[in-house]
């Protein structure tokens, strides 16, 4: 909780003297006491009351408008003008400040001028109002594009929201991308359809232009006048019915009529128009655009005859990548290096600007380089040229290797330093052992380069600086010890090489570096880097254990990781595990894989995994203690290494359940089932009763819509048949029961015929699974058994499935994602998990995928495999249910699954008050030195220094010439939250004596609560699960540079890397006193409207995406004060 | 429900024990048929009253609440079977004890038609000749009627939602955008879960070229929620019945089964037949809403509507062939 002495100071009242705030002190104490209670209208009501009351003291206004202040509330400007005239001494100042830094926030220039005076007179003396002024619109190069933006972006796909500086560049990006393809017979390309629409698009605006006539307005005046018909001819329709109501606009021309109405134009108003014969009028100026450098910088003398610049421009992707590429660029250094290098000379490098050219910076004439000067010298003798002759410098960078060392360049400079990594930059960019590793990186065969393909493809370099970690003594952590490396690459687990050079130097390897070497040679294969993806996942699973990984234990794992690589997230997640728990899981999962009856083994190896992720989830919940966690696991992993048949499968999954109860000190008597879904649902305190029950109905729901069978039922049977062989009688209300439920499942509706499940043997598992239960006629059974113990043993195997798919649906309920359309559409989504997979591919133990969507003759969609990867895939099959609020869906596959992950994996109960507050400070900490950095040089320059550590250069520059313009609302834009947070915490490490207000409470409420508030707690309550670049679900973060678009496994790490919406949402939660509870319910709800608000033009559209964030907020905001009004608020 | 809320609002419970579980059961709420009644060649035959039909569930039979026609007014069937009219904006009628939400008499004055557009890549060739086709149909709606325009591709998008404007609804239309996947039975789904949240009488019509490559839920899935929903689902079908059999029998189960019709329309002068043919189908259906008496089975219930009479055997009654109840807190 946040601390009463905290608050009080915020509200203004320890600061006045005893006697003068007594009574402010009191109105403070209530309001606070009202907020605490949730009731922040009542709140605002006192302090509103008392500040407009003729009694009002300047320290009751100040509480009244800090109160706004925190609440982001409208009047907070006026509420400090208020302070600002009832104050002297240093509150005038304060307050004089906080106006001036207000108006900075609001763009109010005139404003901030009066401040700025009033500021000085008050006696302050560390500002200065900002003088440089915006570039002149005339000054910008500008192109015509016919027609309204709106309907060009509609054809061209981009998003409308996008600031006209940027949309080259983004059409250039579609181009490149999308534009074109190889024609099948030659390597010549040919404009996609894609391209032929916006070709014809163009044609259609510039004959409607025409129409538009001067002065660029397309006018009708009545229906029958001259211009009617030629307009309608340009759209592709023509009138049926005359002129009055009975007018309907149809298709003439289907070609022309598409390109209508795919632009966008207001054909229903024309129609509307004709048929009322009013005039119409369409607003056809064209779209003016601003482009780099101007036109005729982009086109050759033969191109300029062909046209205009925009034809020209699609017409040729080299020249597109290009604009790409120096888009990209920070703009200085583009400026200086088109200046030192000849545009035909650059385009030959187009497609290596485009890929690493975001990370180049030149500074005073000089690069910027990884590593910096102590690094410089080897640059220069890598590349050829020194780092301090700027571009010249880059002009060669870019030309080696076909771009290997750019993109080496690229992936040392992306590293930004972790704590738990080490100082991994400075590690890698020691001279001589970045020129060994780009040795090994080189090769002899240069070509093809890595920047070849539209999309990267090789991401291996990447992954392995930006994940490496270092030890405590500042070697390179090699999980198990280079022995086990040296072994894997000459003794290769399939009886392969990976590498036959590799392999015959691995047997002279002493040191890290020895495997770090071969690591860098393999990112240059295009083939799958197994070593490096092993060593990735080992490093991960070491990475936050005490003891890391015994030598033999880390053999095993690298050996086994084909086989069982998708469950290690379980290991890195787990750091309690230790080696003996590893084992005896693998030993178990190996157990389970030597089942040879198939049925056998997916009840085996779906009650084993389940059991497996009920107890992950109630250990990263904290429901299970650490201590217990080893022993725990443990026992449920030793249960399956025995069960051979039905029968022990489902002994060692009730075993298993028994387990789960214990390790979680459930009572004795609790019934299993509530108690595993009041688990699941969370460890909810009694304040958050509400929460906790909101949560418990949606995943009854999804249970009852997937027909289980509950645990209580199927166990209370069991022990009814053990009771039988004793004599006891038949429970027939309990069989009623569970007969009722059986008799409830369906076959799978519409399934394939039998050549389709052949030819594609997929869902034959499943539905063989369905139907042993379908078939399950438990009371004649148990009538034939009479009193038989070995016959009513039996019966005790054929629940197996149940028990499994019980288990299995448990799971899945808890990690359910907003909506879950498919757990209550079809009844048997649980049922049908196949933990076997497609003929031949032994999917038991491979991450979840989701097969059998967009086939309407399956039923429905499925998973299928382990269930290591179960959130990522029940989000990966539910994202398409999200209903975009524009008109065009522009939702991509590996960002929205992630996204949901991001809300339905981490669960808040443990979170206090004060962490989202602390968040929420370091958020404002982080704002308030950028409107500082407005009106102050040196502040402006120590927040781009920070911000350069997160963010690339051109949008660091860019964000440092908008603060020193005062456009402080679209440099905010520019910075995403996760990087706010991440310069903040800088900041204050760096400037540990700020005595400025908010790093005062800051470092106040870290004293008071120092575990809460740790980097590392924070990390975990707001962090997101990144099972492809941390290898676990784990809610951590990693504070990367946002990665560019990838290819290929690593292409969620693009996702991965966006970190800002917990953070944003628990600014947002403290600002609106949501208690950290009610996060559980609200963060998916808030997750699915900000991707149905995202409207991006393209993968690394960034902007787009906190748009919709930052939109979803000021929503709630909106609603917020709503009810607060409604409530009586003022 | 809400008595357990507020029992943990106090903060009494840590977490739930098993005697404070919400209980999960199954709700009776009124049911919505929608049919119609065709002689041996397919002509509608309208007047029919109340008493002249038998409707039963599982065999047991039903005792109807209201009653309407068309868009005319519904009734509300008193005990003695005969009917008097209810008074526009008053709520229905519920049975004494049953806690059911107050629905209007309005809402069963007209259809509410939702209109489901295909925009997919599957349909480039034919978008335009389809929105007009659309356009066309929302014109000549009945005044009562209400109408909703949805487009689907990969996503679900709603351009125009339920409205009595028609230039509203095609305003929403003429703003679709077209390309990418289709997910035909995912957008389906979604119409449906809006469409169940609007009183009164509703169906969708489906509007597609056929193909789907990226639903996550079958076919039938979806079916048997418009079934429960008692919505039914009309199909045009812009492709002809041999080329795609597949979508060709899904679209025919779907209809029949949830009391609507399927059209094979590759042409656009077909299309407007078979848009007018629906039309007709909504003019000309009856409407009755009942009370479920006590039934034991919780799974699928028959539902069977006879004519009482004895010319009513020669008639054919096209309904959804029944139902499964709700289930909830």
């Amino acid at each position: 909780m946040k601390s009463l002495a905290f608050v009080l100071i915020t509200l203004g009242i320890i600061a006045g003297s005893p006697a003068s705030c007594l009574r402010a002190d009191d109105i403070g104490l209530r309001a606070w006491e009202l907020e605490a209670k949730g009731d922040a209208a009542g709140a605002r009501n006192l302090l509103h009351r008392e500040a407009q009351s003729s009694s009002a003291t300047p320290d009751s206004l100040k509480a009244y408008a800090e109160f706004l202040d925190r609440h982001h509330d409208p009047a907070t400007r006026d509420a400090y003008e208020k302070v600002l005239a009832a104050s002297s001494g240093p509150d005038k100042l304060a307050a004089a400040r906080r106006l001036l830094l207000l108006d900075i926030f609001a763009e109010d220039r005139a404003s901030a001028a009066k401040h700025f005076a009033q500021f000085r007179d008050a006696g302050g003396a560390d500002f200065t109002l900002p003088t440089k002024q915006i570039a002149p619109p005339e000054k910008k190069q500008i192109v015509l594009i016919p027609g309204p933006m709106r309907s060009f972006s509609r054809m061209a796909a981009l998003s409308p929201d996008m600031n006209p500086d940027d949309l080259v560049a983004a059409l250039a990006r579609n181009i490149v991308t999308n534009g074109y393809q190889a024609t099948s017979s030659n390597e010549a390309l040919e404009q996609t359809e894609y391209l032929k629409l916006v070709v014809r698009y163009l044609t259609q605006a510039r004959e409607l232009d025409k129409l538009a006539g001067a002065d660029k307005i397309i006018k009708i005046e009545s229906c029958d006048s001259a211009q009617t018909n030629d307009l309608l001819r340009v759209l592709g329709y023509r009138m049926r019915g005359g002129c009055g109501s009975d007018v309907v606009l149809e298709t003439l021309n289907a070609t022309r009529a598409f390109l209508t109405i795919d632009s966008g134009f207001p054909l229903a108003q024309l129609e509307q128009a004709l048929r009322t014969n009013r005039p119409f009028t369409y607003d056809y100026k064209p779209t003016e655009v601003p482009v780099l450098y101007g036109p005729e910088y982009w086109l050759s003398a033969k191109e300029k005859q062909n046209g205009e610049f925009i034809d020209a421009f699609i017409g040729d992707p080299s020249i597109c990548r290009l604009y790409l590429g120096l888009s990209k660029l920070d703009p200085q250094t583009a400026e200086d290096l088109r200046k030192t290098v000849t545009i035909q000379k650059i385009r030959a490098f187009a497609h290596v600007l485009d890929f690493y050219g975001g990370m180049f910076d030149i500074r005073n004439g000089k690069a910027v380089v990884p590593g910096g000067a102590r690094s410089e010298k080897a640059w220069a003798d890598m590349v050829g040229v020194s780092p301090d002759k700027g571009a010249a410098f880059f002009e060669r960078l870019v030309a080696r290797e076909d771009g290997w060392m750019a993109s080496y360049f690229d992936a040392l400079g992306r590293i930004t330093y972790s704590p738990s990594n080490g100082p991994v930059q400075q590690y890698l960019t020691e001279p001589e052992r970045m020129k060994r590793f780009y040795a090994a990186i080189r090769g002899k065969v240069t070509s093809p380069g890595p920047a070849r393909p539209v999309f990267r493809s090789n991401t291996d370099m990447m992954l392995l600086t930006t994940r490496l970690r270092l030890d405590p003594d500042g070697h390179p952590h090699i999980p198990g010890g280079v022995d086990v490396w040296r072994k894997l690459f000459t003794n290769h687990p399939q009886h392969s090489k990976y590498d036959a050079k590799l392999t015959k130097a691995a047997g002279n390897w002493k040191d890290g570096d020895d495997v770090l070497e071969a690591l860098f040679a393999l990112t240059r294969k295009s083939v799958e880097n197994e070593p490096l993806k092993i060593f990735l996942s080992l490093s991960d699973v070491d990475r936050h254990r005490l003891k890391p990984l015994d030598a033999e234990t880390a053999d095993r794992m690298a050996r086994e990781f084909a086989q069982y690589g998708a469950q290690y997230s379980l290991f890195a997640e787990a750091t309690d595990l230790g080696n003996g728990a590893i084992n005896q899981f693998l030993d178990a999962a190996e157990e389970v894989n030597q089942i040879r009856d198939l049925g056998l083994r997916a009840n085996a190896a779906g009650t084993y995994q389940s059991l497996v992720a009920i107890w992950q989830i109630l250990y990263r919940q904290g429901t299970i203690p650490t201590a217990e966690a080893d022993a725990s696991l443990t026992k449920i992993a030793a249960l399956f290494g025995k069960a051979k048949n039905e029968r022990e499968v489902f002994e060692a999954g009730r075993t298993g359940v028994k387990a789960l109860l214990a390790a979680t000190h459930s009572p004795a008597d609790a019934s299993p089932q509530d108690r595993f879904i009041d688990l699941l649902a969370g460890a909810a305190a009694p304040s958050d009763a509400d929460s906790h029950l909101q949560m418990v109905e949606e995943m009854i729901r999804i249970f009852e819509s997937q027909r289980l069978i509950s645990l209580k039922t199927i166990f209370d049977l069991v022990d009814n048949l053990e009771s039988l062989s004793r004599g006891e009688k038949v429970n027939q209300q309990l069989i009623t029961k569970a007969a009722a439920r059986i008799a409830e499942i369906q076959l799978p509706r519409a399934s394939m015929s039998s050549a389709e499940k052949n030819s594609m043997a997929f869902g034959y598992w499943p539905e063989k699974h369905i139907e042993q239960q379908r078939k399950l006629n438990l009371r004649a059974l148990i009538d034939r058994s009479a009193t038989d113990p070995k016959k009513l043993d039996d019966i005790r195997g054929l629940l197996a499935p149940f028990l499994r798919d019980t288990l299995v649906g448990l799971t899945y309920m808890h990690y359910a994602p907003p909506g879950a359309q498919i757990l209550h559409t079809n009844p048997l989504f649980v049922r049908s998990h196949d933990f076997i997979g497609l003929q031949g591919s032994n999917q038991t133990w491979k991450n979840t995928e989701v097969l059998g969507g967009g086939w309407p003759t399956s039923a429905g969609g499925k998973l299928v495999g382990s269930l290591s990867g179960l959130p990522y895939a029940l989000a990966e099959a539910e994202q398409n249910f999200l209903i975009p609020s524009r008109e065009q869906a522009l939702i991509w596959g590996d960002l929205v699954p992630q996204m949901l992950v991001s809300a339905t994996v981490p669960r808040w109960w443990n979170v206090s008050p004060s962490q989202l507050h602390w968040v929420a400070l370091h958020m404002n900490y982080a704002e308030v030195r950028m409107a500082e950095g407005v009106v102050s040089a040196p502040q402006r320059q120590a927040f781009l220094d920070a911000l350069d550590r997160h963010a690339p250069p051109a949008r660091v520059r860019k964000i440092g010439n908008l603060l020193e313009m005062g456009e402080m609302r679209s440099a905010v834009e520019n910075v995403m939250p996760s990087e706010m947070f991440a310069v903040s915490m800088d900041l204050l490490a760096a400037n540990k004596n700020d005595d400025g207000p908010i790093a005062k409470e800051i470092r106040r409420e870290s004293a008071e609560a120092p575990k809460d508030l740790s980097y590392d707690a924070v990390s975990r309550a707001f962090g997101t699960p990144k099972p492809t670049l941390a290898n676990s679900y784990s809610p951590q973060l990693l504070n990367l540079r946002t990665f560019p678009t990838l290819m290929g496994y690593s292409s969620r790490i693009l996702a991965e890397s966006w970190e800002s919406n917990l953070l944003y949402y628990a600014a947002l939660a403290d600002e609106l006193q949501i208690p950290p509870s009610q996060l559980n319910v609200l963060v998916p709800q808030w997750t699915q409207q900000t991707v149905e608000k995202i409207f991006a033009t393209h993968l690394e559209d960034w902007p787009a995406l906190l748009r919709s964030l930052r939109s979803v907020g000021d929503d709630l905001r909106q609603k917020s004060r709503k009810q607060t009004s409604a409530a009586g608020g003022e | 429900m809400n008595s357990i809320r507020k029992i943990l609002i106090l903060g009494t419970a840590l977490v739930l024990t098993a005697q404070e579980r919400p209980t999960f059961r199954v709700k009776v709420d009124m049911v919505v048929l929608s049919f119609t009644v065709t002689d041996s060649k397919n002509h509608y035959i309208n007047g029919l009253k109340p008493s002249d039909f038998r409707i039963a569930e599982d065999g047991i039979a039903q005792k109807i609440n209201t009653f309407g026609e068309g868009n005319k007014p519904p009734v509300q069937v008193l005990e003695n079977g005969t009917t008097r009219p209810l008074l526009a904006g008053t709520p229905v009628p519920t049975e004494p004890g049953k806690d059911e939400a107050e629905i209007r008499s309005d809402a069963f004055v007209g259809t509410n038609v939702f209109v489901l557009f295909d925009t997919s890549n599957y349909m480039y060739r034919g978008f335009v000749y389809a929105s007009d086709a659309i356009a066309d149909f929302v014109r000549g709606l009945d005044r009562a009627d209400s109408v909703a325009v949805y487009t689907f591709s990969r996503n679900l998008s709603r351009p125009a939602p339920l409205t009595h404007d028609r230039s509203e609804a095609i305003f929403g239309l003429r703003k679709a955008v077209a390309g990418d996947d289709a997910a035909l039975y995912n957008g389906l789904l979604l119409t449906l879960r809006d469409a169940s949240k609007i009183p009164g009488r509703k169906v969708i019509i489906v509007f597609s070229n056929g193909p789907d490559n990226s639903s996550m839920v079958a076919p039938d899935d979806v079916r048997a929620v418009a079934e429960d929903e008692g919505i039914p689902i009309y199909v045009i079908s812009t492709s002809e019945v041999s080329k795609d059999p597949v979508s060709s029998n899904i679209f025919r189960r779907i209809a029949t089964r949830t009391g609507g019709k399927a059209y094979f329309a590759k042409t656009w002068q077909k299309q407007v037949e078979a848009f007018e043919s629906i039309r007709e189908d909504l003019g000309n259906s009856y409407t009755i809403t009942y009370y479920p008496q006590p039934n034991p089975n919780e799974g699928f219930r028959k539902v069977s509507v006879e004519i009482a009479s004895d010319a009513g055997k020669k008639m054919r009654v096209r309904a959804r062939p029944g139902y499964r109840p709700r289930s909830g807190f």
